[in-house]
Formats: C-alpha cells, sequence, structure tokens
C-alpha cells in the first residue's frame, strides 16, 4: 500500500509515495536520491544510517518514514549547513580520521548531535554519544580527537 | 460394627473430608464468582446477547463468524509454530516438567481434527477430551472454552473446516513421570473443569455481561494474567493478580489503583488492547503482542469497550513486588541518574540509546519509550531481559515499528547488565539478574 507522505528534509519539503512502514532510510537512498546516508547493518546496530530527527541523532534503517512526519529531518548532505555540523566536518578533515569512510555519515551525525546538545564533550559524553556508531577501520581514536578539537574550536 | 470398624470408618469418612475439602480449597472460587449476582441461563436472558459475533456479522455466514470468534479465542498463536502454515500445530510449551506440542487443528484426517464430528469437537473444546478419548492437558485453555456456546464453539470448527488441510505432526510431549500419565488428567478435569456454559449475570449490565464472555469464555485473559494454585489451575482468589507464563510476566490486570488496571483511562485500555500500545504505558510485547495482533486487534470496537468494562469491575488484588509508583523520566544526561552498572551502560550506549534515549522517552517513537512502563520497573526485569532477548514488533495502522531481536547478539551477561542497568535508571528499582537467570530465561519461551 503507497501512501502519498511529504516530509520535511534539510528544510525543504519532500513529498512522494511510500509504504507507510518503509524505513526512512530507503526513502533517502531509493525513493529521494539522497546517498550520503549509507545502509550497513539494517537493525540499528552499526550507526551508518544515522540521521537527525528534530536535531537527536536516530537510525533511520529501522524508522518507519510514517513516524517522522512533522519532524524536522537533517541529512550529512545538510549537516554541514549547521553550526555544530559545520564545525565536525571541519574538524574530521584537519584531523584526517576518515580511512574507508563508509560509516562516516553516520559518525558526522551522531558528534554532531552531540555538540550541539553538549559543547564541551568530556570522554564519558563522547562513549555514550559514540558508542553506537561502529567503525570497521578503528578510526575511534581520530574520531575523539576531532570531536575535541571542534568542541574548542581548535583546528 | 466393632470398635475397630468404627475407628477404621471413621478414620476413612474422616480422610475422605479432608481430601475433599482440600480440593474444595485448593479450587476455590470460579472465575466469575466475584460478580456474586443472580445468574440466569442463556436462554432466559434477554437484556442483550452476550455471546456470538457483534452486530456487524450478525448476518455474515457460519464460516465468517467462526473466523471473527477463533480470532477473539486466539486460537492461531498456540497451534502455529513460527515459520509454519496456520494452525498447522508444533509450537512447543517449555514447561518445568517437559515439553508440550500444539496440535494440528487444520482439517487434515491423519494428521488434523478432519474426522472430528460436532460432538467430537465440542468434547475437546468444552471439555478437554480428544477424539480417541483421550484427555487434553490444559495447556489448551479448555477450562476457559467450556464457558463458550455450542454455537460458537461449531462456529469456530465451520472457520477451521474450511482452511486448506495441511499435514503437519507435531513432535512427542516429553513430559517427565507423572506428568506424562494422561489418564490422570481425568481427575484433574473433574476438579477444575467447570465444564460449564456461560451464564449471564443480572445484576451487571448488557455490556458487562458481554465482556465477561469475551475475557473468560475467548480470550482467555486469566490463562495468562491469574496466578496458578497448586494444582497448576488458575487462583481466582488472585483472579488477574498477574503471573509469569512461558517466561514472560503477564502483568497485574486487576482493578488495584497502584499496580493494576486501577489508574489507567478507558482510552489507555482502548488502545493498548486494540494497537498494543498506550501513551505512558509502553506496548505489548511477547506473548501480549501476539494477542493483539491476533486476537485485540481483530475485534470490534464495542467488544473491546465491553471487555474494558469488565475489566473494571474485577477486584482489586496488589502486587506486592511492584512498585506503587512508576518512575519519573529519567535524566536527559548519560552522567545523572543511576550509573551502579558500567557494562550494561556501554551496552546500552551501544545498543539502546539511539532509539530509547537516556531519558527514556523515545526520540523515535511513543512506542519505544521506557518510562512509565511496567517492564522497566518491575524489580525483576523478566520482561526486559526477553524483549531484548526476542524483540518486538508493532503494527500500526501506519506499519510496523520494530526493535531487533538482540538475543545472538550479546552473551546472557550482557543481558543481564542491560536489564539491570535499564531497571535501575528508568524504574523505581533496579534489577539483580545474573548470566544464569537470563539463561532460565531463553529455556522457558515458547517455540
Amino acid at each position: 500500500m503507497h501512501m502519498a507522505t511529504t516530509l520535511t528534509i534539510n528544510g525543504e519539503t519532500k513529498s512522494f509515495d511510500a509504504p507507510p512502514d518503509m524505513p526512512l532510510l530507503w526513502v533517502l537512498r531509493d525513493i529521494l536520491g539522497m546517498t550520503g546516508t549509507k545502509f550497513g547493518c539494517g537493525i540499528a546496530q552499526c550507526g551508518a544510517c544515522t540521521v537527525h530527527v528534530d536535531g537527536k541523532a536516530v537510525r533511520s534503517c529501522v524508522l518507519p518514514v510514517s513516524s517522522v512526519a512533522n519532524r524536522a529531518i537533517t541529512t550529512i548532505e545538510h549537516v554541514g549547513s549547521t553550526p555544530a555540523g559545520a564545525k565536525v566536518q571541519k574538524a574530521w578533515l584537519d584531523a584526517e580520521v576518515v580511512q574507508c569512510g563508509y560509516c562516516q555519515s553516520g559518525q558526522i551525525m551522531a558528534a554532531a548531535a552531540l555538540l550541539a546538545a553538549t559543547p564541551n564533550p568530556d570522554d564519558s559524553d563522547i562513549d555514550a554519544a559514540m558508542a553506537g556508531n561502529i567503525c570497521r577501520c578503528g578510526t575511534y581514536v581520530r574520531i575523539r580527537e576531532a570531536i575535541k578539537h571542534a568542541a574548542n574550536g581548535q583546528s | 460394627m466393632s470398635g475397630k470398624m468404627r475407628i477404621l470408618t471413621s478414620l476413612i469418612v474422616i480422610a475422605i473430608v479432608a481430601v475433599v475439602s482440600g480440593v474444595w480449597i485448593i479450587r476455590g472460587p470460579g472465575p466469575l464468582d466475584f460478580a456474586g449476582g443472580p445468574k440466569v441461563a442463556l436462554a432466559d436472558y434477554r437484556a442483550g446477547k452476550p455471546t456470538g459475533v457483534p452486530a456487524k456479522l450478525e448476518k455474515a455466514s457460519l464460516v465468517e463468524r467462526g473466523e471473527y470468534l477463533a480470532k477473539a479465542a486466539d486460537c492461531m498463536v498456540c497451534h502455529t509454530k513460527p515459520g509454519e502454515k496456520d494452525y498447522s500445530g508444533g509450537l512447543a510449551f517449555k514447561l518445568p516438567f517437559g515439553t508440550l506440542y500444539s496440535t494440528n487443528i487444520t482439517p487434515d484426517k491423519d494428521t488434523g481434527i478432519g474426522n472430528y464430528s460436532d460432538q467430537d469437537f465440542l468434547g475437546a473444546v468444552q471439555h478437554g477430551k480428544r477424539r480417541d478419548g483421550a484427555r487434553l492437558y490444559p495447556a489448551m485453555p479448555y477450562t476457559s472454552y467450556t464457558f463458550m456456546t455450542d454455537e460458537d464453539v461449531l462456529a469456530v470448527k465451520a472457520y477451521l473446516f474450511s482452511l486448506p488441510a495441511v499435514r503437519a505432526k507435531a513432535p512427542d510431549n516429553t513430559l517427565s513421570f507423572p506428568f506424562n500419565q494422561r489418564w490422570a488428567m481425568l481427575f484433574w478435569s473433574a476438579v477444575f473443569n467447570p465444564d460449564t456454559r456461560f451464564a449471564p449475570d443480572t445484576s451487571k449490565s448488557p455490556e458487562w455481561n458481554r465482556g465477561a464472555y469475551l475475557a473468560e469464555a475467548l480470550a482467555h485473559c486469566g490463562e495468562c494474567h491469574t496466578p496458578r494454585n497448586l494444582g497448576f489451575a488458575l487462583d481466582n482468589r488472585k483472579k488477574f493478580a498477574g503471573a509469569i507464563t512461558a517466561g514472560w510476566r503477564a502483568f497485574n490486570i486487576s482493578s488495584d489503583k497502584a499496580t493494576g488496571l486501577g489508574s489507567w483511562r478507558d482510552e489507555d485500555l482502548i488502545s493498548y488492547l486494540s494497537l498494543g500500545h498506550a501513551p505512558g504505558h509502553g506496548s505489548a510485547s511477547g506473548p501480549m503482542g501476539e494477542a493483539v495482533d491476533h486476537s485485540f486487534s481483530q475485534f470490534a470496537p464495542e467488544d473491546i469497550s465491553s471487555i474494558v468494562a469488565y475489566l473494571r469491575s474485577v477486584p482489586p488484588v496488589p502486587s506486592p513486588d511492584l512498585p506503587a509508583t512508576t518512575a519519573p523520566v529519567g535524566p536527559a544526561s548519560h552522567k545523572d541518574g543511576v550509573t551502579a552498572d558500567a557494562r550494561g551502560k556501554k551496552v546500552f550506549a551501544s545498543a539502546c540509546a539511539s532509539c530509547h534515549g537516556w531519558s527514556g522517552e523515545s526520540p523515535v517513537s511513543p512506542m519505544a519509550t521506557l518510562t512509565g512502563t511496567w517492564a522497566v520497573n518491575d524489580p525483576a526485569a523478566t520482561n526486559v531481559a526477553q524483549i531484548v532477548i526476542s524483540g518486538t514488533k508493532r503494527h500500526t495502522p501506519d506499519g510496523a515499528l520494530s526493535m531487533p531481536a538482540f538475543g545472538n547478539a550479546y552473551s546472557d551477561d550482557e543481558i543481564a547488565a542491560v536489564a539491570n542497568y535499564v531497571t535501575a535508571r528508568f524504574g523505581a528499582k533496579g534489577s539483580k539478574l545474573t548470566a544464569k537467570d537470563v539463561a532460565g530465561l531463553r529455556e522457558q519461551t515458547a517455540e
């Protein structure tokens, strides 16, 4: 059953037909062609698909599209225009965080949500916010460093 | 009579009286005795029609009426093994004394109930007697179905016989002695099966009587929600006070204000039964989730309201192990609140926080909010551990929302740790589960 659905994504109104229980991730990638958000595990255990819903980091692979109508969705394509997102992206480049890069959209989204809520996170804040984002390349040390740099405004 | 004979006779009489009164005390009241009003035979009840199907199906075919009633009696969930054909049986019930398998109730003549006459079917459903004369174990809730009218039971039969026959033989039960002695169920049944049809209570409203029929004869709420007595039958002195069934806790649904349903609003109860979720009370999971998906969600709205009216009348029985009030929303920061279990916190941070939030109020959906649920406020954490192990899925008019099963991803130790962390952070009192407890819970779930 397809339904006409309207979402607010990155400040723009997007309308499309989709089954109400289609995961937001599928809508983003397959219907809207926004492929910056990645598919990892599909069961909310790796964090690759992280987006913001009302500013909070959530896993879009298990989020039915019907549950996010009327809520503000931000994806990796647009997070650079938020103050925290811009800082995180700059710090990521400066610290050369990325290795293979597959998980990094999710890492950046999680880090941006963390800094927006907790501007000066300590290690335990970083653990609590980032533990659900897995990186097979093991860039965790550089992720932590980049988050601290972004918080301090250093580069 | 000699003196010795007289003494012997007296002893025998005393023994019989002791056994009979013992049995009588254990058996206790019937499921509807609490209502207390005068009862009349169904045929003499004029105020309403508590049995059968709702008005919209009154003119429907026998098979359609039977389908509604079969769903109301929730036959399918127990008589279907996950992944197999509907009603083909084989679901395993793991009991402390062995495993029972549900039977194939499709109309297959060799492995199902294809040879059952109307009388045979009534015998099984109302009296717990198989076609071959053998006794059924009360895992089949015939002590509840016995209250169904013949007409309704036979409508269910017509529906089952309209389904495709499936050839499937359930595995043999593995019960230990003495529980493997089926014949002994004859005595069990004589004591614990009321073996009587529903009789309306004239002091109550027609709506109440409809609710009583649906809840007792069909939905068999008490089979999970009423604790059991020494004879493993329902102890209606503690009617609907909650119990552990198949490794899940069926919570108190008596009218107790603090630990039962007394403080739920009507709309909460209606929403919970028909959608499996009520704001601030959590979402139905495990066996209740199945009951909602396959049974209550199919009920006509007026039937749900009748059940609610009936539930309201069940006398309050408190659950002393539950807190008087559920805990409020947790702190927004991971740093505040209880952080006793460092390992549990680690698991929560990596697997749970992104959907449930550090406050317990889900950023994703109210259906995933932990705050206010009995599961996290139960100091035994039974259902928290079970949901972590097997996940949960709620079907709503807008589609399904699901939580993945973590049972294979995490060890018993990790699941115990996260359950202890979750109940301490979001509940009134933290649990003290061990890996062994979690292993025990895994053992008990039906599959």
